[in-house]
């Protein structure tokens, strides 16, 4: 008798040495029973940091749990109703954070690629550049943080401290603290905290491009303007499928950057959604900030699905 | 070859998911929770009294949660001193920023790992960290005597338990430059709202920048909130009731001091919105600005940019002399306590213990430059010394401290801002008060 699970295949289930599969592919598994023992590890960490406090967001979101007390009471939908129809903080954040992610997906994008096309041969110079633009990667939100806040300073900062220098003062700006304007700038940050790494990416990108793709759009006479056009954006689809998606995922998440920024909590004008949710929780709202974490949870993977399906149609395999 | 173990893929995939499940729901633990309309959330575990602290010597460690990491080297000193009178105990410092701090220390210091001995912001945190059973009660003990009774009201319980013992006591006004009010002409402080709006208008005259506002930064811009309302609305519960639904935001005192604040944009800083304290302790210890709306707690930071003047404290009256009741704001809170939770409790009741004695506590307040509440401390430190006299005046306990709920304390601030940046006191109230009625549902 096995000691272990046994099959229970139908009689005429093959036995002895694993035959092939149809599509002439061995099964590995059938190797030896071990195998499946080698993704426990990473299964008993994915279950531990991720199944369980996602299973315990659920089963907060629907309580009323203030985050010590031993009970809870459960609310149903209460929660997310209120999120969606009675909670103008989590509106506004939701704002702020979808005018954020646009800015920084549009011009980080953009910024890097173009950094990318004009990086992508191993020059020395281009390398160095490289190193120059993905510099601030390297940095610590808070250290980035610190330094923009220094240069957003409307009294002694360095963009309002150049303007006056210059005589224009008429462009000099409250930055952060102009209600109108401050998520802006925070997403110009962002842009330049990112952009060296998205950089990188697009660079992987360019180099897989073969070349004689261009070679034959020369001797079609494409202009570069037409070679960038109709070479260079199809065959780099899948690298902008990912800056985007990362970018996306990255802007919903920017929280440390913004927290630098703008203080804990932050005021309304820069509060975004993680910063929402963070601010449920120090308010000892745990029920309340774990729907918030499922709407913001829900939010990202249907932007980053949409993102997706838009950039895989428009891909030369679509 | 038969006798090789098979698995079934399917049958290990189930068993793999029921074991993920199980854990997982093993693993949930949390609050219990019950039905709807089965009574209100249940506070933490009832209060925990320690017996009175016993003569013998202190042994084994004690963390010491606290936000203040400028007064390390302090408690570091008085650590040393600690463990000399106590060799077979001691004391580490686990230090967290102060915004990190009361957004995180209730649920690091739940489980009595860390913070054995730790501290509270007077106000939401204190209040939920004593609903959390997280304070041993500290009624029985007898160094509590050390302290002054008004001063550590602020550690009790609803039931009036002491449970902790606010430890720093400071002033949440402005603080001035009096060098340059004297300069200016300035020998007296202005004792209504007109000689107040006057007084800046002199030192505008000057040159200078009457008030250094930090509108860019929540937590220090709501400091100038506490004197603008004391004597606006001078009761004990003035924003309490905003929280509880009792007064509002709109109503006609809290417009009306939207509309002094929109009086005082003028005196600040150019595009003070968008300002953070740090420029502004160094525009005030430069001597560029006359006032600082922050507080006491700035007065040892401006020294170490290199202010070399007289130091005083200064509050707003935003009524007719005849009307003010108060001159001033203080606040007492770094409420130690002991945790209910963990080990290491009596080295910990010793360590709160050794702070309380007046020469500890001497030692902590000349060293950080922060009143103490303990009483018969010999302040040495000059700008303890200068402004000694507040102790005796007619202060309020920090309103702003009053709200319970961040968001509401968050939006009624966010109002004196926004009306600063040019929002009409009306429109200001009115969004501010959106936020209230729907944060108290």
């Amino acid at each position: 008798m096995s000691t272990t699970l046994t099959s229970e295949r139908p009689p005429e289930a093959p036995t002895g040495p694993e035959p092939e599969r149809p599509d002439g592919r061995r099964n590995p598994m059938a190797a030896h029973p071990a195998l499946w023992l080698f993704p426990v590890p990473a299964l008993v960490l994915y279950i531990t940091f991720f199944v369980i406090p996602t299973i315990q967001g659920v089963v907060y979101s629907v309580t009323d749990w203030d985050g010590f007390s031993p009970t809870a009471q459960f609310v149903g939908v209460d929660n997310f109703v209120k999120i969606f129809t009675g909670d103008d903080l989590f509106r506004n954040a939701l704002g702020n954070n979808l005018k954020f992610m646009l800015v920084v997906v549009v011009f980080q994008t953009v910024f890097s690629l173009a950094l990318a096309v004009f990086l992508t041969k191993n020059s020395k110079s281009s390398v160095a550049l490289r190193s120059v633009f993905f510099f601030p990667t390297i940095l610590s939100s808070v250290s980035v943080a610190f330094i923009w806040k220094f240069v957003y300073d409307p009294n002694f900062g360095l963009v309002n401290s150049v303007l006056g220098a210059v005589g224009l003062d008429r462009f000099q700006s409250a930055f952060l603290g102009n209600d109108g304007q401050a998520i802006y700038w925070v997403a110009l940050t962002q842009v330049w905290f990112h952009v060296g790494q998205m950089m990188i990416i697009f660079i992987a990108g360019l180099q897989q491009i073969p070349q004689e793709l261009y070679e034959s759009a020369q001797t079609d006479g494409a202009s570069r303007w037409q070679q960038f056009r109709h070479v260079t954006l199809p065959m780099v689809a899948p690298a902008t499928a990912v800056v985007m998606a990362y970018t996306t995922v990255q802007s919903f998440k920017a929280f440390d950057l913004i927290l630098g920024l703008g203080g804990n909590p932050p005021k309304g004008s820069l509060d975004i959604l993680s910063t929402r949710i963070y601010s449920g929780f120090a308010n000892s709202q745990f029920g309340y900030a774990a729907a918030e974490s499922l709407v913001f949870m829900a939010l990202i993977a249907a932007i980053t699905w949409i993102q997706r399906r838009a950039v895989k149609a428009s891909s030369p395999d679509a | 070859m038969s006798d090789t173990p098979k698995i079934d893929r399917r049958r290990f995939l189930h068993g793999l998911g029921a074991l993920g499940v199980g854990g997982a729901l093993t693993a949930c633990v949390g609050p219990t929770i019950t039905s709807r309309g089965a009574g209100g959330t249940a506070a933490g575990s009832a209060a925990q009294l320690l017996p009175p602290v016993n003569s013998s010597k202190a042994t084994g460690p004690v963390s010491f949660a606290h936000w203040r990491a400028e007064d390390k080297a302090v408690f570091d000193t008085l650590i040393a001193s600690f463990r000399k009178a106590n060799p077979q105990a001691d004391v580490t410092q686990d230090i967290a920023p102060s915004n990190d701090y009361q957004s995180t220390a209730l649920q690091k210091i739940k489980g009595g790992k860390i913070g054995t001995a730790f501290t509270a912001f007077r106000g939401a945190q204190f209040v939920n960290m004593n609903k959390a059973g997280l304070y041993a009660g500290l009624g029985a003990q007898p160094f509590v005597d050390n302290y002054f009774a008004e001063l550590i009201k602020t550690g009790q319980a609803d039931t009036r338990a002491q449970m902790g013992l606010p430890y720093q006591l400071v002033f949440n006004m402005p603080i001035y430059n009096e060098a340059a009010f004297e300069a200016a002409g300035v020998s007296s402080l202005p004792k209504d709202w007109d000689g107040f709006l006057a007084l800046c208008e002199t030192l505008k005259g000057k040159g200078l920048t009457p008030i250094a506002w930090p509108g860019g930064e929540p937590a220090n811009s709501g400091q100038l909130i506490n004197s603008m309302v004391m004597n606006n609305m001078p009761t004990d519960t003035a924003f309490a009731d905003i929280e509880a639904g009792t007064r509002k935001v709109t109503d006609d005192w809290f417009i009306a001091t939207l509309k002094q604040y929109q009086q005082l944009a003028p005196f600040f800083e150019a595009n003070s919105t968008g300002t953070s304290s740090e420029p502004l302790q160094q525009l005030f210890a430069s001597g560029k600005a006359a006032m600082l709306a922050t507080g006491s707690f700035h007065i040892s930071a401006v020294r170490k940019l290199g202010a070399k003047f007289p130091i005083g404290l200064v509050a707003p009256i935003t009524v007719d002399a005849a009307k003010a009741k108060y001159e001033g704001i203080y606040n007492a809170t770094f409420i130690l306590g002991v945790n209910s939770a963990g080990k290491g409790q009596d080295a910990a009741l010793k360590w709160v213990q050794f702070l309380s004695d007046p020469v500890n506590a001497a030692v902590y307040a000349n060293g950080t430059a922060q009143h103490v509440t303990v009483k018969n401390v010999e302040y040495t430190n000059a700008d303890l010394k200068h402004n000694a006299a507040w102790l005796e005046k007619k202060t309020m306990l920090a309103p702003r401290f009053q709200f319970n709920n961040l968001d509401i304390r968050a939006a009624v601030e966010a109002a004196c801002v926004a009306v600063v940046g040019g929002t009409s006191p009306d429109q200001a109230a009115a969004q501010a008060q959106g936020v209230v009625d729907q944060k108290r549902k």
